[in-house]
């Protein structure tokens, strides 16, 4: 036999077989057969007997060739990973529901939108599904009507029905026009309930109802064997409360009886209970008790607002077949609990990676006397250690006024937040820079009363300036104490720095939160006080300075509190957190470790998309470590920085490396970037005093 | 004990704290997972502040709504972060609700959960479905109005208050982030349970022991 000869054979005995064929092999395949027969048959997509004959073997030997690479691993077959994840989340998702099927969409198709790819994905479920002579009910909503678009059937004898009655309403996927799309799509004969889905009141439903042609209506809908229906959330945003089609005021009758969806106009807890209100019995539809009659239940909804929604649907067993997005499967399960088998691509994490890291170590070791002391004990180092430049406001070590800082009719600057960022922020008070800073507990923002004690301090008559970073703690305390002040005539105004671009997205701009960025942003408010610019320019000017300056983190390790000397969470050994913030807290995405140019570069691609610089601009720089990360691997990143800002002709004026805003022990750096103009290049360059930035 | 009613809630806020402070690691543990893990030790602070002031505090002449505006004040000076406003605000709305009134009836008890509710709610600027202490607060303050206007005894009043603030922060195992640092976090808030809805558990499971007694 072929294949026992082949098999046999010495890797030596090769050369003189070949020679003898009649088509030499390429070059290119060395003396390997295998990989010849593999090339022409995966890659040329010939078939088995071409390839007999362009080798000039039986095809017996090409059925061996080819079946001995599977085995010696030469051709590896693979699912494509996003198709193999959203496969894997289908079946835990049929299994923990007890679904009768379960159609994932794969969640990497960034061209089409959501609705679209679940109305091809419920398209093509449906086709299969739906069989001749069945009575198919249609609930309405955008998806579903997506999905009738979709459709393509050559079934018989089918009759479609619209689950509810009708409305007045002006948009395009009403129960008529969604009921009779997908009479449309499989040729079906359609049955419309010809009423409103909602009347005036309980007499006229019962009215209604009892008028023969609507009996006979209900009377088709009873006999369904399938439903196909959308999920829809009570989120504000939800196509319940858009649509108009329920009126508001009964919803938020609803929402506070703890309703979480909505499915064929009924509402459900988020257990999946129905949840009674004032508009089921003005309801003209399909009941929830007689849904759950019909044998094939087709659900289909993706987005991370319908999670609870989807979730009560699956709960209380409205749902036999249900067609979502991997990224909503995967929400839901981890919603649940359950962690998908693959979860590489979907990227959920539970508690259970922390408690395996730590397997390895419990405790962080940390100079420390009293954990409930930290706070006051560093407070009492840094204010001896830093005397020349900061003094306590009264008693209080919380508030710290600089030295030189405050003079009649200047605009005095307030900084101030959570400690465990040292030497933010006290490090930027000092002359030229912040007047007085409010220091909070670890990563968490003072109380009103010490930052009221600041903006007194620094009041020099002509207003105060708050600058801190855009946290929702921070925000309400400075409001508070900005409000106080006011009360006893001191001007305030507030900028929030807004510099992390991994935070949210540049349309949310307003939303992002303040990091590493707050050093340029502080300088260059800093120095226009200074300057002896009125309280409105130099809130205008700090909020230009706020909109140039562009940061992004990586942690390679979270830190750990004082409190507890543990990690919060676990990065795992190949893992990176990108988008990391400066208070402990998870970045926005983790990916795998990579070599530092690849991280800067990255982050590089991101900053210029936003800052889009032109050639020439200058910048100024500041690569910045969160604590653990030392000076030798922060010289690197900016290698890279200034290679990228190089080769784009952008001129670095002015670069700072070392530790400016840090968040404790955590191992990682961020990089941010200023980019300057005349007004900024200026102000950056007039000179302070302070203990963590001195320009002269 | 219908009597003294500024006994009652000095006796409601050290119940609060001894609970909160048993529960520190756990709520840390919680906020660890979608946040920076303080909140246990936030909010065990901020309690034992108030519970420490009070006890150095004449109370037997003050009314009850002083007592909360000794909170108020204590606690947002001990806490900041946001957990400090948001409850200061609470105690200071609960203090307006309750001024004039020396005993509490079961009507001024629900008053003092829909106050906190409506206090955490202006100054937070939330609302339900958000993933925040007020998927617990809101639904505590809607049991707790109708428990008042179906004139409930006590007792029962607080079961349905307590177990519509259990359901409510079980919710937000399922809810995405939209308030509050757990925010950046988007898609990977969900599965946990929000720290500031727990505590908030805790609170009115505090509550109940100290008003829900026959």
């Amino acid at each position: 036999m072929a294949s026992k000869k082949l098999l046999a054979r010495k890797a030596s005995d090769n050369q003189a077989d070949v020679a003898d064929t009649p088509s030499p092999m390429p070059l290119r395949f060395g003396d390997d057969p295998y990989v010849w027969a593999c090339w022409l048959y995966y890659e040329d997509g010939r078939t088995q007997g071409e390839v007999a004959d362009i080798m000039g073997i039986s095809r017996a030997t090409v059925n061996t060739y080819l079946a001995d690479a599977r085995s010696r691993g030469i051709v590896n077959i693979s699912l494509e990973p996003a198709r193999l994840s959203s496969l894997h989340l289908a079946q835990e998702l049929k299994r923990h529901f007890g679904l009768g099927d379960c159609l994932v969409v794969p969640s990497d198709d960034g061209a089409r939108s959501l609705i679209d790819r679940l109305g091809a994905a419920g398209g093509q479920a449906l086709s299969r599904i739906v069989k001749s002579g069945d009575t198919i009910a249609v609930a309405w909503g955008r998806t579903v009507l997506a999905i009738a678009e979709q459709t393509v059937s050559n079934v018989q004898d089918v009759t479609v029905v619209q689950a509810t009655g009708g409305t007045r309403a002006n948009f395009a996927y009403t129960p008529e026009l969604c009921a009779a799309a997908m009479a449309t799509a499989i040729n079906g004969r359609l049955v419309n309930i010809t009423a409103p889905a909602l009347v005036k009141s309980r007499e006229t439903r019962s009215i209604i109802m009892q008028e023969p042609l609507i009996a006979d209506q209900f009377q088709v809908l009873q006999a369904a064997n399938k439903i196909i229906f959308g999920i829809s959330s009570l989120r504000p945003n939800s196509t319940i409360h858009t649509s108009g089609f329920f009126e508001s005021v009964s919803i938020q009758e609803y929402l506070s009886k703890s309703a979480v969806g909505v499915v064929a106009g009924r509402f459900l807890d988020g257990q999946g209970m129905p949840v009674n209100g004032p508009l089921d019995e003005r309801t003209i539809g399909i009941d929830l008790d007689t849904l759950k009659t019909i044998d094939v239940r087709i659900a289909v909804a993706g987005g991370y607002d319908k999670v609870p929604a989807i979730l009560a649907a699956l709960r209380g067993g409205y749902v036999t077949v249900l067609i979502t997005d991997a990224a909503t499967g995967a929400a839901i399960l981890s919603a649940e609990g359950v962690r998908p088998v693959t979860a590489r691509q979907v990227r959920t994490r539970s508690q259970d990676d922390t408690s395996q890291a730590m397997g390895m170590r419990s405790h962080v070791k940390k100079f420390l006397n009293d954990a409930d002391e930290v706070v006051e004990e560093m407070l009492e180092g840094l204010v001896a250690a830093h005397a020349s430049h900061v003094m306590p406001i009264g008693g209080s070590q919380r508030s710290l006024i600089a030295r030189n800082g405050p003079r009649r009719g200047k605009v005095g600057l307030v900084i101030g937040g959570g400690c465990g960022h040292e030497p933010c922020f006290f490090g930027y008070v000092g002359q030229g820079l912040a007047d007085a800073v409010a220091i909070g507990n670890v990563f968490s923002s003072p109380p009103p009363g010490p930052i009221l004690d600041c903006a007194r301090a620094a009041d020099g008559g002509e207003g105060v300036l708050f600058v801190y970073g855009n946290y929702a703690g921070d925000v309400m305390n400075f409001e508070m104490a900005a409000e106080m002040a006011q009360g006893e005539g001191i001007e305030v105004r507030t900028v929030l720095t807004t510099d992390d671009i991994a935070s949210s997205s540049i349309e949310d701009r307003e939303g992002r939160r303040g990091v590493a960025g707050n050093f340029f942003i502080f300088k260059v408010a800093g120095a226009a006080c200074d300057r002896g610019l009125s309280l409105s320019e130099c809130e205008m000017v700090t909020r230009h300075a706020n909109a140039r300056t562009f940061t992004m983190g990586v942690a390679l390790e979270p830190c750990s509190m004082p409190q507890t000397h543990r990690h919060n969470f676990e990065i795992g050994p190949d893992d990176m957190e990108i988008g990391m913030g400066i208070h402990g807290e998870r970045g926005v995405t983790r990916q795998s470790m990579a070599p530092a140019d690849a991280i800067v570069d990255g982050i590089m691609d991101q900053m210029f998309a936003e800052m889009n610089p032109a050639k020439g601009d200058s910048v100024a720089v500041l690569v910045n470590s969160f604590g653990g990360t030392p000076l030798m691997e922060l010289y690197i990143l900016f290698r890279r920085v200034r290679q990228r800002l190089s080769a784009r002709g952008v001129r670095i004026e002015a670069n700072w490396i070392g530790h400016y805003c840090t968040s404790l022990d955590m191992v990682g750096a961020s990089i941010s970037v200023m980019h300057l103009d005349g007004q900024l290049t200026e102000l950056l360059r007039h000179p302070c005093d302070t203990a963590a930035l001195r320009i002269v | 004990m219908n009597g003294n009613g500024t006994q009652q809630i000095k006796a409601m806020f050290q119940r609060i704290s001894a609970a909160i402070s048993a529960e520190k690691g756990r709520l840390s543990e919680l906020d660890g997972a979608i946040g920076d893990a303080d909140h246990g030790i936030t909010m065990a602070r901020g309690f034992s502040a108030v519970t420490r002031r009070l006890s150095g505090t004449d109370c037997e002449t003050l009314p009850p709504s002083e007592i909360f505006q000794i909170a108020a004040s204590t606690f947002l000076d001990s806490v900041g972060a946001s957990t400090g406003p948001l409850y200061a605000t609470a105690f200071t709305d609960a203090a307006q609700v309750l001024s004039g009134k020396a005993a509490l009836g079961a009507s001024e008890q629900a008053g003092i959960v829909e106050a906190f509710k409506s206090g955490i709610k202006r100054r937070g600027k939330g609302d339900r479905g958000d993933k925040t202490m007020l998927d617990a607060w809101i639904p505590a303050a809607a049991a707790a109005q109708d428990a008042r206007e179906r004139n409930a005894a006590p007792a029962e009043m607080w079961e349905k208050i307590l177990r519509a603030a259990e359901i409510g922060c079980e919710s937000t195992k399922s809810m995405v982030a939209a308030r509050g640092r757990a925010l950046r976090l988007g898609e990977r808030s969900l599965g946990h349970i929000d720290p500031g809805a727990a505590s908030a558990v805790i609170i009115i499971a505090a509550m109940r022991d100290t008003f829900g007694e026959p």
